[in-house]
């Protein structure tokens, strides 16, 4: 087996610079076939702007990105043909209908045999397929986009922030489908600022902070290389409590005005700290008790937190 | 080139277009509105008639004949004015501006010099006429003509100097005639440019085109698929002004291949340039705002209201390195004088530059971003 069929995508020393912006600084990663990769971080990271030159749509300024074995600055036509993609933003034509809309995108591709009913039931737009672009809700967009990305049977999916913008119902819906891809064992390229997306969906993610890579790994691996402790959490607890807490030596935090976040090191200072509440009589009404999310990685490793972390690009990331 | 990436993009466009009644209609709407206001002025200009007020102090039987014989003449529509008024105040209270009077005793005095043969005789026929008037002295040298022509008559020696009229066109064409393959060119134009810079700054402002770019389609693929869909819009909104032409104005055209070739070259011209505009202007509006820009000097300039031999030398010099002088031009050539070397010239001239300014477009065309 050859190099270029181990890795569906390969970035080596990928730079990008607008004028004087470096947008994508130097980063390099492999991505294997049949895995689901993120690309997370948060706005103007740098993470359109990389997978919109490995998705050949905007022309890198140095490096090489080789995708199915195919040089994507030589090879954009043939490469076209073999990948899905979901840009950021995704629009299409106003009066045309879903089904139409679909029917139009496999001729593009010139597919004849495209099942459009089966991707149609894949993104479950079953009940909306004489509906025309223009009405459709957010979610229901997006999942028509998933849909357009998939007409060729690509080997390789991009999807550029799939479920920005919308309400949470919406976004699990989608994610619903993006599970759906995984299990037929499709390629895909996710990037996105939600660091639940990147957790549910991907095999590996890469956190990336003013266009650079800064950790790379599954979710599992970034979140027990980078963090050391656990996060306890009372629910809808008193002051006394928070009081109590604080004067044991550890650092609490108030969350959403109600909740207290304790990190604590091991599970002995969990029941020190349920004792002490319980002997003092201070009041809470629930607890949990888990492993940091890829949230705390973030912050851990570039001291901003994912959702909002400055913008340092323009227009695209 | 691929025929089925274009066909499929023919259909959505053509799709949409029809789905958006109102758009569709403001389209076809547009040049029937001009030619059903221009037609109607044009129509009066071509059977002139003017209105004339006369005062008829004689009243006797040759000064009524006289009275008729200026309005048989076909230039004037009569009206008669009381002799017992003053034909000055007429003028000033009834808001005329000229009003004709024969003096009393202008029988007696034709009659002496017809029966009698007295060489003195003569009348004075007064002009009662507000100089404030554009159409006044256009009245009085028509009048002037005329009373010269009867003079001439009584006479009795046959004019020396007469003039003969002979047309360069086989048939007898009105002004409307001219004005309609103005209004086609003109039309297309409009149709083409501004449909192509809508479109696509609207595509591109949504992303559709960056979407787009990640599929086999090509820009040529595009730009054909748009000359293709402008094409047909053309050549609908061309037929429903023949229509209105032809019902309202019983128009007589000549409709043959060279009216489609135009139209096609027409279109193939200002889809081009709309695909130039496109790629310079930032946004819809500023896109728009450059359209304008070039369509309007295009319209006013290039002969399609009016003939550019009306305009300053140094007009008619900009008026003909203009390509819808070309079109306007080629189409008058083809559908009204039938001279199929004239237009042959002229769709030679805009065929050359429709292809320069294609491949243009073709180059100009962005499909990846941030090159």
């Amino acid at each position: 087996m050859t190099k270029a069929t181990e890795y569906v995508i390969e970035v080596d020393k990928l730079t990008k610079r607008y004028g004087d912006l470096l947008a994508v600084n130097d980063i390099s990663f492999t991505v294997s076939k049949g895995e689901v990769f993120a690309l997370l971080g948060p706005n103007g990271a740098g993470k359109t702007t990389t997978v919109e030159i490995i998705d050949t749509i905007r022309r890198l300024t140095s490096g090489k990105v080789t995708l199915l074995g195919m040089d994507v600055m030589k090879k954009k036509h043939d490469i076209v043909r073999r990948i899905g993609v979901l840009p950021q933003g995704f629009s299409s034509f106003d009066r045309i209908t879903v089904r139409e809309t679909l029917q139009y995108y496999s001729r593009l591709f010139r597919c004849m045999n495209t099942d459009i009913d089966g991707l149609i039931d894949l993104v479950n737009l079953k009940d909306k397929t004489r509906e025309q672009y223009k009405n459709l809700s957010g979610g229901l967009r997006q999942r028509l986009g998933i849909a357009i990305a998939l007409v060729n049977d690509p080997e390789v999916v991009f999807l550029d922030e799939p479920t920005t913008g919308l309400d949470p119902r919406a976004r699990r819906e989608v994610w619903e489908v993006l599970q759906g891809l995984k299990k037929k064992g499709k390629t895909v390229f996710l990037t996105t600022h939600y660091m639940e997306e990147a957790e549910l969906l991907a095999d590996r993610v890469a956190i990336i902070s003013k266009g650079k890579i800064i950790a790379m790994g599954s979710p599992g691996d970034l979140i027990e290389n980078n963090t050391n402790y656990l996060v306890l959490t009372l629910q809808s607890a008193n002051e006394k409590a928070f009081e109590i807490v604080r004067k044991m030596g550890f650092k609490p935090v108030l969350d959403n005005h109600k909740d207290i976040k304790v990190r604590v090191e091991h599970t002995d200072d969990v029941q020190k700290i349920l004792n002490a509440i319980k002997d003092a009589g201070a009041l809470y009404v629930g607890l949990d008790v888990r492993k940091p999310n890829l949230e705390e990685v973030f912050l851990k490793l570039t001291g901003e937190a994912l959702l909002t972390a400055p913008a340092g690009g323009r227009g695209a990331e | 080139m691929n025929l089925h990436v274009i066909g499929a993009n023919l259909v959505v466009k053509l799709m949409s277009v029809y789905r958006e009644k109102t758009a569709m209609f403001f389209t076809i709407a547009f040049p029937i509105i001009l030619i059903l206001v221009f037609g109607t002025i044009f129509m009066s200009q071509d059977n002139v008639s003017f209105h004339l007020c006369v005062q008829d102090l004689d009243q006797t039987n040759l000064s009524a004949q006289s009275i008729k014989t200026l309005e048989l003449d076909g230039k004037f529509k009569m009206t008669k004015v009381d002799p017992a008024i003053s034909a000055a105040q007429y003028v000033r209270e009834s808001k005329v501006d000229l009003v004709l009077v024969i003096p009393k005793g202008y029988e007696r005095s034709l009659l002496q010099r017809t029966m009698l043969g007295d060489p003195n005789a003569s009348v004075t026929i007064t002009y009662i006429y507000d100089p404030s008037s554009s159409s006044v002295l256009t009245k009085m040298q028509i009048l002037n003509a005329v009373i010269a022509g009867i003079n001439q008559k009584m006479s009795g020696t046959p004019p020396f100097i007469r003039s003969a009229k002979t047309s360069i066109l086989t048939k007898k064409y009105r002004f409307i005639e001219f004005f309609i393959p103005g209004i086609i060119a003109m039309a297309v134009m409009t149709l083409s440019l501004f449909g192509t810079v809508n479109l696509n700054t609207e595509l591109r402002q949504k992303g559709i085109i960056r979407k787009l770019s990640t599929t086999p389609i090509t820009r040529t693929d595009w730009i054909l698929s748009d000359i293709l869909y402008q094409f047909i819009l053309a050549v609908i909104s061309t037929i429903a002004m023949l229509v209105v032409s032809y019902a309202v104005f019983n128009v007589s055209l000549h409709i043959n291949a060279w009216l489609f070739a135009f139209i096609l070259l027409d279109v193939f011209a200002f889809v081009g340039i709309g695909m130039i505009l496109t790629r310079f202007a930032k946004e819809a509006q500023s896109a728009a705002a450059a359209a304008n820009a070039i369509s309007f000097p295009m319209m006013f300039l290039s002969g399609s209201f009016f003939p550019i031999e009306l305009m300053p030398g140094f007009l008619q010099t900009i008026a003909r390195i203009l390509p819808l002088y070309y079109v306007n031009e080629g189409l008058r050539a083809a559908m009204v004088f039938e001279d199929n070397m004239a237009a042959l010239r002229d769709s030679a001239v805009i065929g050359f530059f429709a292809a320069v300014v294609f491949i243009l477009g073709i180059m100009a065309t962005k499909w990846e971003e941030g090159q």
